[in-house]
């Protein structure tokens, strides 16, 4: 075994046979094996593939649209078509492209420019993908059936409830989306702990890519902001499959709830969509202005700044459902405070582009019709704030401009920018300078004649969602203005995505670095190869590549750090989350087939939930529960993975050696989405109590105190015993530890059991009142989360008899520890709200 | 200001019935002032942040006049950011709120003298009550002109949006929920109405009439419709109507109506069938909105009559007279 430590090697091996060994243990097998990949570069452009095809059928369903609306009492699609148009469109593109493209841009960048080998979570990646292609399969092929969605792509109930849409339609929309949101919490969750824990030896925060900020901020939004859509849809898909009353206003529910809950996840969605984008901006506006980026620390405030305020901001989507006039001001004032942080970035690149030398290029073009399109329609955004014009213009086609200013102008075009950009280092070529110019230009004219005229056609008073309207109101001529102009906007699209297809057979070859960029991507050979870095290097500033020229020579003859490969295992470095000091060696997972066999039976949970074929679907649970811990089976000692044979010797001790790992971090990040939808769910019932006007509480507690109170007490036991294993395993004790951890299994087992017994001593009526069906699922969501507890410790227990977890590999201890103090916090929180808030309150 | 409506409305050919540039009522004037302020203002930092992106990219490098320095980057960059980044939004903003938020809060005062009219939002039509609780009427609500009045309004099954553009902004109508909003017409005249919530099939065929009559005009109006007595028809049409649409159509002392299709008591007198799908002008247009108002309204929930063409145009004939 050849030494570790964090230096140079001793003695370098052949550079040459290292890249072959390399080669062969980051291998991505081929043909229907290829499906096992894991590899970040492999995922990442599946996923830009895959949300291309999602992108062009989107947009086709837009000139469908733009073709009914061309003339006044156009009869080119009915009503039924129309609804589902733009109901699909609006669906399409948020969730299944935007979202996805930006996460896969960030999938594929992120390891690259912060020096790893891979992601933390390479299975992970996979899985997210498989249940993105999966979600998106489903949601796309309710319109080929006819049995589209069609209250609109913000769902508003009662609309989309069952007495009002009584189709499949809604089922599709809340059963599908929550399955791709799998995908994007999966990815947020990864990309944190990506960021935080396997950077570059040297790459502390402050020397932090501007991306890799961008991307870490819209990771945290994600896992926070997607939870109180995902809590919505569960209680909607309750309410319409079960009966379940959330949101019917007769039985104590409230409607605005769901929009309290929907906008809660969707305002912060459009700085999901823009944050990554302008990280592109801000990654390629330094290069191209050839020096480092002015104001760094204030671009970095700038993005936390908006991630923070961007949760404070949803109910300027509900200006006009009534709210008193104090929350108004508050929530308009905030919403204008957008600007600011949003101020400053702008000005940083100007700043950069004012004291640099700046060049013109390919990419730089489309980032001039970024600046243009972003800045118009951040200005209407502050229009939109001031709560008197949106009482006028809130749901005209005035909005329907200003956010597709926001979302094309601030997404799309950084996108393409970053494309060109990248392009190089997907394909080994450059792109046509030409051609690349000519679809710049139709598509910055096609979208500014569809969509600058389309603020005047909502001031002109049209409303948005609405299939036809007469003429002679004013709205015929920028109407047609709009369609023309769409299809020119469409031809440059069309014709930018076959300059990038065509680039790959006769684009020129890429010289090394070829925009003589600063980031750590562009130090290895392009195309990429899997491991991105032969030997991984340590940085000296925000700028590498400017500061260390010498840098890719290095790296490529073995010289840098962690050059091992002979154990044929997968490795990256593991960092402290601030220093970047190296602290240990993640061992990465190679291929597997569990991620898909799981997103598969997934997929099959979902069609069998739409189908409400209920027996399929427990099969289909419990065959995805077992793909799930099959697959968690190898990790630590196990064979597959690091067994004990192989030695270690050198400093840095292998990640599952230690108690710190990059599991632990993911627990914790993925805790925090489950906190994030419980918190929405404690929203729903404080919310439903004060506003509701038919909320019927129970005379006394719903609960019985004994019952309940045997509950909370299990669930105590529970987590105090794992916390004790985990504690003596810390102080270095081994005996006991299968025992402490069958225990803590057996314990929650219990709490399970007295959980089931309370609600069904309780004798509550869920389909009578909102209130006990809140009550039912604020238990499901505890036992749902002391479940996966019990499974993972059972598992933990048989591992110990295996030896895969011991005073050696102790690591999976302290992963699942934060699980049990969890579920015990959220059992007590929820027996509060149930058992003694409502006392207090009523006094 | 005016003169670039006006340019923009002759480009357009507008005639501007739903025109939120075009205020006929103090909300929405004043509204239409906000917006003509800040599209100059905006308009005008947008050319200037444009300006300087292009001066900095493409004219200024060839120009020679590049600062390299880092002493004067380090004073001069927080000038940029601080200036343009927060100063100018921060100033921006305030003076915004300062004179939108007082504006929003003289839209809702209260009118404690002003009429209170109850509109009930329906797919796809309005129900319009007026307080004695007799009055009620449909897609054309009538009010008086120069003086606010207050509408109370909610839903009788998924979310609308009343809106009235020429007039005041829009306020949502929910299940459950009941919001309130000020209306005030300055002058005599139409307005036209149409829902901004989108509520399913015929969202789009969802508009109203708000008709804003001189003061003592209104007086008599709502007088003379509390007092009037539908004339009965034939015995032979009062029976057919009775079994066909008396279900869900009432028509005052005739029949109750109580399964809440649209009230048809002065159903002559109104501008428009099928919420704005059909002008009352059109001659026929009753007849014609009985027999073919599936396809002129896809979806809509009304049941086809099912009598011969003669029987239905009696019943139309009668309809046209209810007439206050």
């Amino acid at each position: 075994m050849s030494a570790r430590r964090p230096a140079a090697a001793e003695t370098p091996k052949d550079p040459a046979h290292l890249r072959a060994e390399f080669s062969r243990v980051w291998v991505n097998p081929r043909g229907w094996r290829s499906l096992s990949v894991v590899n970040h570069t492999a995922i990442a452009y599946r996923f830009l593939i895959t949300g291309t095809v999602f992108f062009v059928l989107a947009g086709l369903m837009a000139m469908l649209m733009r073709t009914q609306l061309a003339l006044p009492q156009h009869e080119f699609v009915d009503h039924k078509l129309y609804n589902q148009l733009f109901t699909m469109h609006g669906t399409v593109m948020m969730f299944l492209f935007a979202v996805p493209m930006m996460e896969a841009l960030a999938v594929y960048l992120i390891p690259k420019m912060i020096g790893a080998r891979d992601l933390a979570y390479p299975r992970l990646s996979a899985f997210g993908y498989w249940c993105y292609l999966f979600g998106g399969i489903i949601i796309l092929s309710s319109l080929a059936l006819q049995m589209a969605p069609d209250s609109g792509w913000f769902m508003y109930t009662p609309l989309s409830n069952a007495v009002f849409s009584p189709g499949r339609g809604p089922d599709v929309w809340l059963l599908g989306i929550t399955f791709v949101e799998i995908s994007a919490v999966a990815a947020g969750v990864e990309l944190i702990v990506s960021i935080l824990c396997t950077r570059a030896a040297g790459m502390s925060l402050d020397k932090m890519p501007l991306f890799a900020w961008y991307i870490l901020a819209t990771a945290g939004m994600i896992i926070i902001g997607f939870p109180p859509l995902i809590l919505a849809s569960i209680l909607l898909e309750l309410e319409r499959a079960a009966n379940l009353p959330f949101f019917d206003v007769v039985r104590g529910g409230d409607p605005l709830l769901w929009q309290h809950l929907f906008w809660l996840f969707g305002h912060p969605e459009v700085y999901i969509i823009f944050l990554p984008a302008a990280g592109v901006v801000s990654t390629l506006v330094p290069v191209f202005a050839q020096r480092p980026i002015i104001g760094y620390r204030w671009a970095v405030l700038a993005v936390i700044g908006t991630a923070f305020i961007s949760f404070g901001l949803w109910v300027h989507h509900m200006f006009t459902v009534g709210i008193p006039q104090l929350a108004l001001a508050f929530f308009s004032a905030a919403s204008m405070m957008v600007a600011i942080p949003t101020g400053i970035q702008v000005f940083v690149w100007l700043a950069t582009l004012w004291y640099g030398r700046p060049r013109y290029s390919l990419p730089m073009l489309w980032l001039a019709g970024f600046f243009f399109i972003f800045v118009a329609g951040g200005l209407t955004g502050v229009m939109l704030a001031l709560v008197p014009f949106d009482w006028q213009v809130h749901d005209t086609h005035f909005v329907v401009a200003h956010f597709h200013y926001v979302l094309v102008g601030g997404m799309l075009f950084p996108l393409i920018a970053g494309i060109y950009y990248w392009l190089p280092h997907f394909s080994g070529r450059m792109p046509s300078e030409r051609v690349g110019r000519w679809a710049f230009w139709l598509t910055f004219l096609g979208f500014n004649g569809t969509f600058l005229i389309m603020h005047w056609t909502g001031l002109l008073g049209m409303p948005r969602r609405i299939y036809t309207y007469e003429a002679g109101l004013g709205w015929d001529l920028p109407n047609l203005i709009s369609s023309v102009s769409g299809f020119v906007l469409a031809i440059g699209t069309a014709m930018m995505l076959a300059d990038i297809a065509l680039h790959f057979r006769f684009g020129r070859r890429a010289d090394p670095n070829p925009w003589q960029s600063n980031g750590l991507e562009w130090v290895m050979p392009l195309p990429a190869p899997p491991y991105n870095f032969l030997t991984l290097p340590t940085v000296d500033s925000r700028d590498p590549l400017w500061s260390q020229p010498a840098l890719a020579e290095t790296l490529q003859q073995g010289e840098q750090l962690l050059p091992e490969i002979d154990h044929g295992l997968r490795e990256t470095l593991g960092s402290d989350p601030v220093t970047a000091r190296p602290r240990q060696i993640v061992h990465l997972p190679t291929n597997s087939w569990w991620p898909l066999a799981a997103a598969a039976a997934i997929g099959a949970l979902c069609l069998a939930l739409l189908g409400k074929v209920y027996g399929m679907a427990l099969v289909a649970t419990v065959i995805a529960a077992v793909c799930l811990l099959r697959w968690s089976w190898e990790n630590g000692a196990h064979a597959s993975s690091a067994p004990l044979a192989i030695l270690r010797s050198g400093p840095l001790p292998l990640h599952s050696r230690t108690f710190d790992s990059v599991g632990r971090y993911g627990m914790i990040t993925t805790l925090l989405a489950s906190g994030a939808l419980y918190f929405s769910l404690l929203f729903a019932w404080y919310y439903l109590w004060a506003i509701a006007p038919e909320w019927l509480p129970p005379a006394g507690a719903p609960l019985s105190w004994t019952l309940s109170l045997l509950a909370g007490t299990a669930a105590t036991a529970a987590c105090a015993l794992h916390t004790i294993a985990n504690l003596r395993l810390r102080r270095g004790v081994e005996q006991q530890l299968g025992v402490l951890t069958g225990a803590a299994a057996l314990m929650g087992t219990l709490q399970l059991g007295l959980m089931v017994w309370t609600l069904h001593h309780a004798g509550l009526q869920p389909t009578l009142s909102a209130h006990d069906a809140l009550v039912i699922v604020m238990f499901a969501f505890v036992g749902f989360h002391t479940l996966v507890a019990v499974l993972a410790t059972a598992l933990q227990c048989w591992r110990v008899h295996y030896g895969y977890v011991s005073l050696a590999v102790p690591y999976e201890v302290p992963v699942v520890t934060p699980l049990w103090s969890f579920s015990a916090a959220c059992f007590w929180l929820g027996w509060l709200s149930i058992m003694i808030m409502p006392q207090v309150w009523l006094g | 200001m005016t003169g670039i409506a006006a340019g923009l409305s002759a480009l357009t050919g507008c005639r501007g019935e739903l025109a939120i540039v075009d205020p006929a009522g103090p909300a929405a004037r004043s509204i239409s002032l906000l917006w003509w302020g800040m599209v100059i203002w905006f308009g005008l930092v947008l050319l200037a942040v444009t300006l300087l992106w292009i001066y900095s990219v493409h004219v200024r490098p060839r120009s020679g006049r590049a600062v390299t320095e880092p002493a004067v980057i380090a004073r001069g960059a927080p000038r940029w950011i601080v200036g343009g980044g927060v100063l100018l939004p921060l100033i921006t903003v305030t003076i915004l709120l300062l004179l939108g938020l007082p504006a929003g809060h003289r839209m809702a005062a209260p009118a404690p003298d002003a009429l209170v009219i109850e509109v009930t939002g329906h797919q796809w039509w309005w129900e319009i009550r007026y307080p004695d609780g007799e009055v009620i009427t449909a897609n054309h609500l009538v009010m008086p002109a120069g003086e606010p009045v207050i509408l109370r309004l909610t839903s009788a099954d998924v979310i609308h949006s009343f809106w009235v553009p020429r007039l005041a902004g829009k306020m949502d109508m929910i299940p459950g929920h009941t919001n309130r909003l000020r209306l005030e017409a300055d002058q005599p005249g139409l307005y036209r109405g149409q829902c901004s919530e989108f509520c399913g099939a015929q969202h789009a065929r969802m508009l109203l009439t708000v008709e804003a009559l001189p003061e003592p005009e209104f007086s008599r109006w709502l007088s003379r419709r509390q007092q009037f007595l539908p004339p009965s028809p034939a015995s032979k049409t009062l029976a057919q109507f009775s079994t066909h649409c008396g279900d869900c159509h009432r028509v005052s002392g005739l029949t109750r109506g109580l399964s809440g299709g649209p009230d048809l008591t002065d159903i002559g007198a109104r501008p428009t069938l099928g919420a704005g799908t059909l002008t009352m002008s059109e001659p026929g247009a009753l007849l014609r909105w009985l027999q073919e108002h599936r396809r002129l309204k896809p979806d809509n929930r009304m049941v086809a009559p099912p009598l011969p063409a003669a029987e239905l145009s009696d019943i139309a004939a009668w309809l046209e007279q209810l007439v206050p």
